[in-house]
């Protein structure tokens, strides 16, 4: 059996289309300028491209050379054309740019080509954000096991002895805590555990853990939150 | 349509095939065509309990390997008119059992009965597993006291997720309910046992019936008859009301155990 040394995917992202309409002039920059002080950090590294739909200018190759030189010059990860006249074209690819097809329809062949001409392109574009918690809204049994890899877990009833509970978040349970719960098990010291009656076999958060032995009679059946503050699992009542 | 009602636990010795017996006794006393089923492959109890061990030929096993037909396994109850018994093999184990073999002899039994009882045997591996796999409802038999209450509630977290229903993961889930038996009303007063309420506040499921601990349990046991022919036995009347309830009545529940105590009885001071 041979390994393949690659694998080639096709990969979607977001760009963002940079669209003149007029001459690259001085005017042209400076609102350009303007916009980039409203939204510093927005447009970093995003990949641009130039839509040259809209104007019948910038066909003079060096005003197209000099805004893919000014478009760097402000950290604007500019990598492709789009719409121009076969000169226009020309020019963009010579300078380092490629050609993009203004519809959805990628052609294969293009994402080889893209994939080797451009990169400067970030390997992950910002996504939409999709919802990190898990909702559970059954009583967690015996043996079960309940892992919320992404985010925070939310138990809207009780947990018995000799389940778990895992998260990378938080974990909040609003019923009686009698297994074991363990948050932020990817190393994040700030996440917390709550819950409305305190009776856990195990609270551990960024794997500094107590045990139902060492938690004490004071806090049991109480409501609680659970927290690391100088490298200790502190466990408090909710007030 | 009939009715697959498991009757399970987790932990062994708890009652699960007393309970099975009573309920489908109580069952069948209400008019409903009623089968209980052995799924304790290699410990054959049911049988014994309900008195009819002399009499099996052919059994579970035998049914699902095509030895025999169903016909022949079912042993009619001389007592109830409408109820029957599908006794266990008592020399195979569990791995005799399928899950293509227990769905076949179900859906024929489907066919011809109003409810069929699953007894369940002990424990959560392939025998346990089987019983409860096609079950409509369940009867979670448990014990006043800490590691039942603990492995009851394991076996619901299996009802809720290794079932038919819950695999096939429609709105119908197997519903739950809670049987809690050789309840001792003086040990629990005493602190030494867990009270109905610890139990329901862990298991969160409805409550089925409360059974006392009863001497004729054990008596009936002895002589082969399902504890609800007892019609002096307060744990008899306790199981007619929990299957009054599986029907859907609402029915008091009664914590005594409806004995009177005999003249001796009370003479000598309660003992047991």
């Amino acid at each position: 059996m041979s390994v393949k040394p690659f694998q080639i995917r096709g990969r979607f992202f977001t760009a963002v289309a940079l669209r003149p309409e007029g001459d690259a002039d001085q005017a042209f920059y400076d609102a350009l300028d303007v916009q980039l002080r409203h939204t510093p950090n927005f447009f970093a590294n995003a990949p641009f491209v130039i839509d040259l739909e809209q104007t019948d200018s910038l066909t003079e190759a060096r005003d197209l050379v000099r805004l893919i030189e000014e478009m760097r010059h402000r950290k604007l990860s500019v990598f492709g054309v789009q719409n121009g006249t076969a000169t226009q074209t020309a020019t963009a690819v010579k300078a380092g740019l490629i050609s993009l097809p203004s519809g959805r329809d990628v052609p294969v062949d293009r994402v080889e080509r893209s994939v080797r001409q451009a990169p400067e392109m970030p390997d992950e574009a910002p996504e939409a954000p999709q919802p990190a918690s898990l909702l559970i809204t059954e009583p967690v049994r015996s043996g079960q096991k309940i892992f919320a890899d992404r985010g925070d877990l939310v138990v809207v009833s009780s947990v018995g002895a000799g389940a778990e509970l895992i998260a990378v978040g938080n974990i909040h349970v609003y019923g009686h805590l009698r297994g074991r719960a363990l948050a932020g098990v990817n190393g994040d010291t700030t996440a917390r555990i709550f819950c409305q009656g305190l009776d856990a076999e195990l609270l551990a958060i960024a794997g500094l853990y107590r045990t139902s032995e060492d938690l004490g009679p004071a806090i049991r059946k109480q409501r609680v939150q659970a927290f690391l503050m100088d490298d200790k699992l502190c466990v408090e009542p909710l007030k | 349509m009939a009715k697959i009602i498991v009757v399970t636990s987790g932990k062994g010795g708890v009652g699960k095939t007393t309970s099975s017996a009573a309920i489908s006794a109580g069952l069948a006393m209400r008019g409903f065509k009623t089968v209980v089923i052995d799924f304790d492959v290699g410990l054959r109890n049911l049988d014994m309990i309900m008195g009819c061990e002399r009499r099996v030929v052919f059994d579970f096993i035998n049914v699902i390997q095509g030895d025999a037909k169903l016909k022949q396994a079912l042993i009619k109850d001389r007592r109830l008119e409408n109820l029957f018994i599908l006794p266990t093999s008592q020399t195979r184990d569990k791995d005799a059992l399928t899950r293509d073999g227990v769905e076949k002899i179900l859906n024929e039994l489907r066919e011809e009965f109003d409810y069929i009882i699953c007894d369940s045997p002990a424990g959560i591996e392939r025998g346990a597993h089987l019983a409860m796999y096609y079950a409509d409802e369940a009867i979670v038999v448990t014990n006043p006291e800490v590691s039942s209450v603990r492995d009851s509630d394991r076996v619901l977290g299996l009802l809720n997720s290794k079932t038919y229903l819950a695999e096939k993961g429609g709105d119908n889930t197997v519903r739950s309910h809670l049987l809690l038996t050789r309840y001792d009303t003086q040990r629990v007063a005493r602190g030494e046992m867990m009270t109905v309420e610890d139990v329901l506040e862990i298991l969160a499921i409805p409550l089925l019936g409360i059974i006392p601990e009863s001497s004729t349990v054990l008596r009936a046991s002895n002589v082969g008859m399902p504890v609800v022919l007892d019609e002096k036995s307060g744990a008899g009347k306790a199981y007619e009301d929990a299957v009054s309830r599986l029907m859907g009545d609402q029915i008091e529940m009664r914590l005594d155990s409806g004995e009177r105590p005999g003249f001796f009885q009370r003479l000598l001071g309660r003992t047991a």
